[in-house]
């Protein structure tokens, strides 16, 4: 057990975009349930700037919540030649979803494709599984 | 050359080439196979490099003559290629060439259980005589599952 | 060589060039789909069980039980409709209009905006193969069709040749990609075709699109280069037959669509633009349709039972009324809303009676007080749908299955009622 176990993990701030994968959306047509699915879905892509101000690793797992809901899920680097620190992506998915607001402002349709949430290291806790979502 | 990086860096010899850059050379122009460095085979600390070079190199085996690839782990179906390929438009028109599944056993490329499959590669125009460096099916792939070495 | 072509229920492209292999009721090969589409045209490999109370059960007792649950309650929604065929959404409507229930579908929070704006003869649109033989200047707008319709720029949009579109995508068409992150799709029109905007941008960037297409200085409060969006203005200008193909990346951004109502006149002044929306599941697109002409909308509906009259408006769209707890027990078809919605509104979706009709067990199924498996849509039953065009797509059956119908599910839980 490591001394970063004692030290509070960081928690920073982010703009979330959801989008879609055709590799997911295939490995959801096979089955909900398994685990190429969810190995595909439970992701955060961040700009490596922001795994730093984490204090994580790449494909360490991280915890994203707001007022609407919280999920484990795995930090991948974005991979974008632009930085874009604060803004992360998230594939469209019970866990995205997990996270979007239900206000509409009148419209009947959730910003699904631009919220907010905070992320902190889960310091090896374990991905949310699809049916502990709820 | 990121295939160097996961060699042993050691300069052993043992692949018969004088150096680990010589034999990441012929890694990627694949005149030799990750499997005949015998150190990345047989020694434990340098399992997790054996297995992310046998990943990125695709086996010889897999190689075409004309030196295409397919990398179908990353390929979508899109069939891009499969429409944008000239030798495709040129051998069927109505069919590949207009954007639908091609109805030729002449054309290069068509998409089978969602992975594009290379097929009478000699009519590549990368083959042969006259050959030109046409980049058609790699410029027109979403995530860069063609390649030629 | 006769060949025999099927229709790919993957997405709303509803690509219909496709041969398949089978063995024994199994399709084992398919030729010419992508990726998604063959995954879907495979089936799953979770496949949804009939149960009652989450007991194994004869199909029969499950439509009487779903007939209950309906009859039992005092606001029931009817939601899904996406991956139904036309004649399943009709007979929804028509179950919809006798029990006195909400109705609604998945374009309530993707598409629909877009949809009711060209039915409504708002928005100029055009079909897939306008834009195969015509198409010059293609706008991908918060789209990336390389993930969500892999064929698209393929079979339509930027590589193939049309009637009016014979030298090729490099010389006979210019794709351009407006966008908040470079997508693969954007990585194939190119640096000097995209255009990437900050998040909540695309209303300004389209009046900045305006301005330049009126010979004004095209300014945004994030200082986008005025250059290239003269540039791309000019483009615009000089289209013979230009397409905006709408992502949900621009639904989602627009508050309300006058900003592209302006563009799209404007556009309409100088050179000639049409608009495709690019419709996610393969006929959310028809129940638009079918609802529209039996009711005059598209979507978010109550039915009086009596009157038969309806009520309209946002606030009945399925968020609005499950967010107010105004449902009291729900029928899903074709969707997978547990899946799909934002979870503190799924949350109280799962607390209600609900009934499943879907080939595949998904996350509301697990949640359902009935589940009743049907038929694979394109696959192991045919039906009409209608591609994300307008376009009307008979689909055939390819193989054989127990399962019924969705059309034939709901007409008996109708007649159970």
């Amino acid at each position: 057990m490591g001394f970063g176990q004692f030290l509070a993990a960081p928690e920073i701030k982010l703009k979330i975009v959801t989008y879609r994968d055709v590799f997911q959306n295939a490995a959801q047509e096979s089955s909900r349930f398994g685990e190429e699915y969810e190995k595909l879905s439970a992701i955060i892509k961040l700009d490596p700037r922001d795994i730093s101000r984490l204090s994580i690793t790449e494909n360490d797992t991280v915890i994203v919540k707001n007022s609407y809901g919280r999920v484990v899920v795995t930090a991948q680097r974005s991979g974008y030649e632009d930085a874009h620190p604060g803004i992360a992506y998230m594939v469209n998915s019970p866990w995205s979803n997990a996270l979007v607001p239900d206000k509409t402002s009148g419209t009947g349709v959730p910003k699904f494709k631009d919220f907010e949430a905070t992320a902190q290291s889960s310091k090896g806790g374990k991905v949310t599984g699809i049916r502990e979502i709820f | 050359m990121e295939i160097y990086q996961f060699l042993p860096k050691t300069n052993c010899k043992e692949c018969g080439k004088a150096t680990c850059m010589a034999f990441a050379v012929d890694l990627l122009g694949r005149k030799a196979k990750v499997d005949d460095c015998p150190p990345l085979v047989n020694e434990a600390k340098y399992k997790a490099n054996y297995e992310k070079l046998s990943e990125m190199i695709t086996p010889v085996g897999d190689v075409t003559e004309t030196g295409l690839i397919v990398h179908e782990n990353k390929c979508i179906g899109c069939g891009n290629c499969v429409v944008a390929c000239p030798v495709n438009v040129a051998n069927d028109p109505f069919g590949a060439g207009s954007g639908k599944a091609p109805t030729s056993d002449k054309v290069i490329f068509m998409v089978e259980n969602g992975i594009v499959k290379a097929r009478n590669v000699q009519e590549c125009r990368r083959f042969g005589e006259n050959k030109i460096l046409c980049v058609a099916c790699i410029d027109t792939c979403p995530t860069k599952a063609i390649e030629f070495v | 060589m006769s060949r025999k072509y099927y229709v790919c229920t993957g997405c709303a492209l509803l690509c219909d060039d496709i041969e398949v292999e089978t063995d024994n009721d199994v399709v084992t090969t398919v030729h010419a789909a992508c990726r998604k589409g063959v995954a879907r045209m495979k089936g799953c490999s979770n496949p949804m069980e009939c149960t009652v109370g989450g007991e194994k059960a004869d199909i029969d007792s499950a439509i009487s039980m779903a007939a209950t649950i309906l009859r039992d309650a005092k606001n029931p929604l009817i939601f899904g409709h996406g991956n139904s065929s036309s004649e399943a959404q009709k007979k929804s409507i028509g179950l919809a209009k006798k029990i006195g229930a909400y109705i609604d579908d998945t374009s309530s929070f993707c598409q629909g905006p877009i949809i009711e704006a060209i039915l409504q003869d708002k928005l100029k649109t055009c079909t897939l193969d306008d834009i195969r033989h015509k198409a010059d200047v293609i706008i991908f707008w918060g789209a990336d069709p390389s993930n969500s319709h892999p064929r698209h720029l393929s079979r339509y949009s930027y590589f193939p040749r049309g009637q009016e579109r014979q030298r090729g995508w490099e010389e006979d068409r210019t794709a351009i990609t407006i966008d908040i992150r470079r997508s693969e799709t954007a990585d194939i029109c190119g640096d000097t075709r995209f255009y990437q905007i900050p998040m909540g941008g695309d209303a300004e960037f389209m009046e900045a699109l305006v301005s330049a297409l009126s010979n004004k200085v095209p300014k945004t409060s994030f200082d986008f280069d005025k250059k290239r969006i003269l540039e791309l203005g000019n483009v615009l200008k000089k289209a013979k037959f230009g397409v905006i193909c709408v992502g949900l990346g621009l639904v989602y951004s627009l508050e309300q669509l006058e900003p592209l109502f302006t563009l799209m006149n404007k556009l309409n002044e100088v050179s000639s633009f049409h608009l495709m929306p690019m419709v996610g599941q393969y006929n959310m697109r028809g129940f638009n349709q079918n609802l529209f002409v039996e009711t005059g909308y598209i979507n978010r509906l109550k039915f009086n039972a009596e009157t038969g009259e309806t009520e309209h408006g946002n606030n009945y769209s399925v968020v609005e009324v499950l967010r107010d707890m105004s449902v009291d027990a729900a029928l899903i078809i074709g969707s997978d809303p547990l899946s799909s919605l934002p979870l503190s509104i799924a949350r109280y979706l799962a607390e209600i009676p609900l009934i499943t009709i879907d080939p595949c067990n998904n996350l509301t199924a697990t949640r359902s007080t009935v589940t009743i498996p049907c038929a694979l849509g394109g696959v192991e039953s045919g039906g009409t749908a209608v591609r994300m065009d307008g376009v009307e797509i008979e689909l055939k059956k390819i193989i054989e299955t127990n399962n019924p119908s969705d059309e034939e599910i709901l007409t008996r839980i109708t007649e159970a009622m």
